[in-house]
């Protein structure tokens, strides 16, 4: 192990904590600490470029052997996370108040960079909790209203539900095995044997419980309408996506046999289902979203049912076209005077009359969500399906794509509201901000880039 | 090639619309409108030009553009001009800037918009015919969802979220079971030969299974069917087109409805051949169903629009029964039915339009002796729905006239009910012209003579703007029913290629094959014959 090597494959992480020390130190200063938000800013962009540069130039290195290693394609996907997490932070002017806020959700960005990069159990351990109890902090700190506490408490219980089966799990494959690494796990798919099978479900169960998936959903639509906006744009795209994308290093590229196979298609495709119908009675937005993101997932699932390098290609354009979309729904949502009434659905009425911009930005990321062409979420869930039944598995993909049919109707429902209401029930205050303004035009931009070369994108992913 | 440059022109040409229109400065209506309709003019412009300078004598594309788009998937930006597509391009170029002027009084609230999501429709429309690559072909299909959601939604009238998101639920189901059938057919492909591709010329070599042809048919021909509509998945369309505005209705019956029988000629029934044979005579009960079903209805309806909305299900049984019936004269009036018709049945949605703007209601019953309050309104009233009957000189006779021919010497591989069967069907859609013929009567006589009668009086006839859309239209109409050779022999390649694709034998002989056929005296002249 030499400095040299520890210094460059970490680079991402080091200056996500460098970016944290500054925090606290200025936090200790003797005045009020301004600026806050830049200077996390600063550091999450830094380290986007960081991890941009190590994926350009095709850096792999392991600073802790059987621990921790870098590869282009854990670089890319640091790069994709770290991305969308400058967006997010662009369009959380009203947190900076909020001391702890940036602070919280860098530690949780560098817990999703282990979480990338590790090659036992152990770092994946680690990374998955760091990115996770900053979160729990988050959903409480944003609290203005009373009921997010029950919220917040759902959603550390099942958390900790997750944290617990998913040791259970590591310790039946250490038992099998003998070792920690990630690679059991693959292996471990295709064993006959009983303990190794049951490791796997409850490896599976944790991810499913992490990721939002049905039965084990219950935590997400009151954690989701609870938290500050921003801190729903972080759950909805940054959470996710290192969920998968660390379950995607979890199954590495070995197939996906039957009966395992179908316990990861029907869990997933009963998400698309019933996110999908549940979204459809929402009469909130960010509660919409987080249904909206039940049934997401079970797409990204969906992409471990394909093989090989395949998998990394699908859930990695797909978090980023998700990502995208949510964030720009989530920058063009006009204020209101308080979280609840920037958050009805009802307030959304009439929009287009007063807000155009913001109300074509809504209306674009609303179609992509759906998957209808010619936005990324077409391509993104193409992508995906393609794979599952490349790879044998034609039944469950129609019937996804039939699930999938199920949610245009509550994206069009928002949609309607935006663009053929008359009546406008209610005002806005005050126009977005700068920076979220600036958000929404660069995943605008990364929207059309997208939509009009997805094989440019495809190919250097 | 200069010429693939500027088809490549016509299809962009929308899109530029959408950027001049939205640089304008808000609040001047008027030139957005007159800015549409200069750019929809120079497409039409174009369009024609492209049109003149197809060669009928060249067997595939022409004006080819194909790049790499998705390299990994094998998927290219591919677009053309063929036999197939060249009279529904130019009839949707054609039909673009009488709907820009046809709104210019009815849409006043968000015009920009409208104008903006009409123009994306058209983009959207040529793309869907242009496209000679699946996924790309898919895109667009998909992508005319959108807009036409929008024009309905904020322009219709009272009942129009219902309307729209009935017509979306509708065709997006469709357009999902197609995707699976797109994903599955790609990769059928690629396991069989082990090329990995989505254009049209490869995909009509793959060979396929005949179970599997026939599930992939079906889901293909749901969607299609939901487009046609094929009775009974046609119960979106009367409620489409009442609640729609008068552009949405001209677009929904003068192109989008062909989108359907545009997807059954090019790609499901060529791409499988065999189900396609074996369940010919299904297709073709079915499209007799739809021609009696519709006109039964339209007979009965008391509300303008919905009369023209049903006798459009009845009017595209036809293309669906010059499809199915495998004969290269039904072959050939399907194509011509389906341009006559996107010029009769849009003409007649843009008059509905215009009385509608002055008396503000479409019952049938509240109107009467139109002749003589309306006398210019009422000759062209009189001319589209003659043409609507199909009679000769118009353009809808020579479609309905081969469609028939055709039907009655279909050649099926195996009947339902005997050999008797293709008769007892084209009969039956004798039957259905006999119907057409007495719904659009009734409703011209009530409409037009009888008691004065009129919401409003005293009414004011045409104006300039509305003769001149109106006289594009009758021109349309003759020249398509007196001078039925020319469009006709553009398109008999592809007919013959159709033909064979579907009936004749897999192993693809079609362009050695040519010279031969090409023999023969041309169908077209025989029409042309039959409609002296």
């Amino acid at each position: 192990m030499s400095w040299e090597v520890v210094l460059t494959a970490m680079l991402p992480e080091h200056l996500l904590l460098a970016g944290i020390i500054v925090l606290l130190a200025l936090e200790l200063g003797p005045r009020k600490p301004r600026g806050l938000l830049v200077v996390a800013l600063v550091a999450v962009a830094a380290a986007t470029t960081a991890a941009l540069w190590l994926a350009f130039i095709g850096y792999a290195a392991a600073p802790f052997p059987g621990q921790y290693s870098v590869a282009p394609v854990a670089s890319l996907g640091k790069a994709i996370v770290l991305a969308l997490a400058v967006l997010v932070l662009l369009i959380a002017r009203d947190e900076s108040g909020q001391r702890a806020f940036p602070i919280l959700l860098i530690s949780s960005l560098y817990g999703v960079c282990l979480l990338l990069s590790s090659d036992s159990f152990l770092t994946l351990f680690l990374g998955l909790e760091l990115m996770s109890l900053p979160v729990y902090a988050l959903v409480l700190l944003a609290f203005r209203r009373p009921e997010s506490a029950e919220a917040a408490l759902k959603y550390l219980v099942l958390g900790g539900t997750a944290t617990a089966t998913l040791l259970m799990g590591v310790s039946l494959l250490y038992g099998g095995s003998g070792s920690l690494a990630l690679s059991t796990f693959a292996s471990a798919l295709g064993s006959t044997d009983i303990m190794a099978k049951v490791a796997v479900v409850l490896v599976l169960v944790a991810f499913f419980l992490k990721a939002a998936i049905v039965p084990f959903h219950a935590w997400a639509p009151d954690a989701y309408e609870g938290a500050a906006v921003p801190v729903t744009a972080y759950m909805a795209t940054i959470i996710k996506a290192g969920v998968l994308l660390a379950a995607v290093r979890l199954f590495g590229t070995v197939p996906v046999t039957r009966p395992m196979a179908d316990l990861l298609a029907i869990l997933p495709l009963v998400s698309i289902v019933w996110g999908n119908l549940a979204a459809m009675r929402q009469q909130s937005f960010r509660r919409m979203i987080a249904y909206s993101s039940i049934a997401h997932a079970g797409y990204l699932f969906y992409a471990l049912l394909g093989e090989g390098p395949g998998r990394f290609q699908a859930v990695a354009f797909y978090v980023l076209a998700y990502g995208l979309m949510n964030v720009l729904a989530f920058a063009s949502l006009p204020p209101n005077e308080n979280d609840a009434a920037r958050d009805r659905l009802d307030n959304l009425r009439g929009l287009f009359r007063r807000e155009p911009f913001a109300a074509l930005m809504i209306g674009i990321a609303m179609l992509s969500l759906a998957g209808i062409p010619p936005f990324p979420g077409f391509v993104a869930k193409f992508l995906i399906f393609k794979n599952v039944i490349a790879a044998g598995f034609t039944l469950y993909a129609v019937l996804g794509l039939v699930g999938s049919y199920l949610g245009i109707y509550f994206y069009l429902r928002v949609i309607q509201y935006l663009f053929m209401s008359t009546e406008e029930t209610a005002a806005t205050r005050g126009t977005p901000g700068r920076l979220a303004l600036g958000a929404s035009f660069i995943c605008l931009l990364v929207v059309i880039l997208l939509s009009v070369f997805p094989g440019w994108v495809i190919d250097r992913l | 090639m200069a010429d693939a440059g500027r088809l490549n022109g016509v299809l962009f040409l929308p899109l530029a619309g959408i950027a001049a229109i939205v640089a304008l400065p808000p609040r001047r209506d008027d030139l957005v409108r007159g800015l549409s309709l200069a750019v929809m003019l120079l497409q039409f412009a174009l369009t024609a030009w492209l049109y003149a300078r197809f060669d009928a004598s060249v067997d595939g594309l022409q004006f080819e553009t194909r790049l790499p788009w998705i390299a990994a998937w094998g998927v290219y930006y591919q677009i053309g001009l063929d036999g197939y597509n060249v009279l529904l391009v130019l009839l949707t170029a054609f039909l673009g800037p009488l709907v820009v002027a046809g709104a210019f009084t009815a849409i006043q609230k968000d015009v920009k918009l409208f104008y903006a999501m009409v123009f994306a429709l058209q983009f959207a429309m040529l793309g869907t015919f242009l496209a000679q690559d699946l996924f790309v072909f898919y895109l667009f299909w998909e992508t005319m969802l959108i807009p036409l959601f929008l024009i309905i939604g904020i322009w219709g009238g009272e009942r129009r979220i219902y309307a729209t998101l009935k017509f979306v639920l509708y065709t997006a189901f469709g357009s999902i079971v197609m995707l699976a059938a797109v994903i599955y057919l790609v990769y059928s492909l690629n396991a069989t030969t082990g090329v990995t591709s989505f254009a049209f010329a490869d995909l009509y070599k793959a060979e396929l299974p005949l179970p599997v042809q026939t599930t992939l048919l079906a889901a293909f021909a749901l969607s299609f069917a939901i487009k046609v509509p094929i009775v009974p998945l046609h119960t979106w369309l009367p409620d489409a087109h009442v609640e729609a505005p008068t552009a949405g209705s001209v677009i929904l019956a003068g192109v989008l409805l062909k989108m359907g029988t545009y997807g059954f000629m090019k790609l499901a029934f060529p791409l499988f051949p065999d189900a396609t044979r074996m369940l010919a005579p299904v297709f073709g009960t079915l499209a007799v169903v739809s021609i009696l079903y519709g006109a039964c209805l339209a007979l009965v309806q008391t509300d303008i629009k919905k009369i023209i909305a049903y006798s459009s299900i009845s009017h595209l049984g036809y293309v669906m029964l010059g499809l199915v019936s495998l004969d290269l004269l039904g072959i050939q009036g399907a194509v011509m039915q389906m341009v006559s018709h996107g010029v009769v049945a849009g003409g007649l949605f843009l008059m509905v339009g215009m009385i509608y703007e002055r008396c503000h209601t479409r019952e049938l019953a509240a109107y009467g002796g139109l002749a003589k309050i309306l006398p210019v309104y009422s000759v062209f009233l009189a001319i589209l729905t003659l043409a609507a009957i199909g009679l000769p000189t118009t353009s809808g006779f020579t479609g309905e006239f081969l469609v028939l021919l055709g039907a009655f010497k279909a050649a099926w591989p195996q009947y339902v009910l005997g050999s008797a069967y293709p008769l007892v069907l084209s009969t039956s859609a004798v039957a259905g012209v006999v119907l057409g013929a007495l719904y659009m009567l009734w409703f011209a006589q009530r409409f037009l003579f009888g008691a004065t009668k009129a919401p409003h009086l005293p009414l004011v006839d045409l104006n300039l703007r509305e003769k001149a859309i109106l006289a594009s239209i009758v021109v349309a109409v003759f020249a398509l029913g007196l001078f039925p050779d020319e469009p006709m022999k553009k398109t008999e390649l592809a007919a013959r290629q159709y033909q064979q694709l579907v009936a004749g034998n897999r192993t693809g002989t079609r362009v050695a094959a040519e010279p031969v056929l090409r023999d023969a005296p041309s169908p077209a002249a025989q029409a042309s014959e039959g409609t002296r």
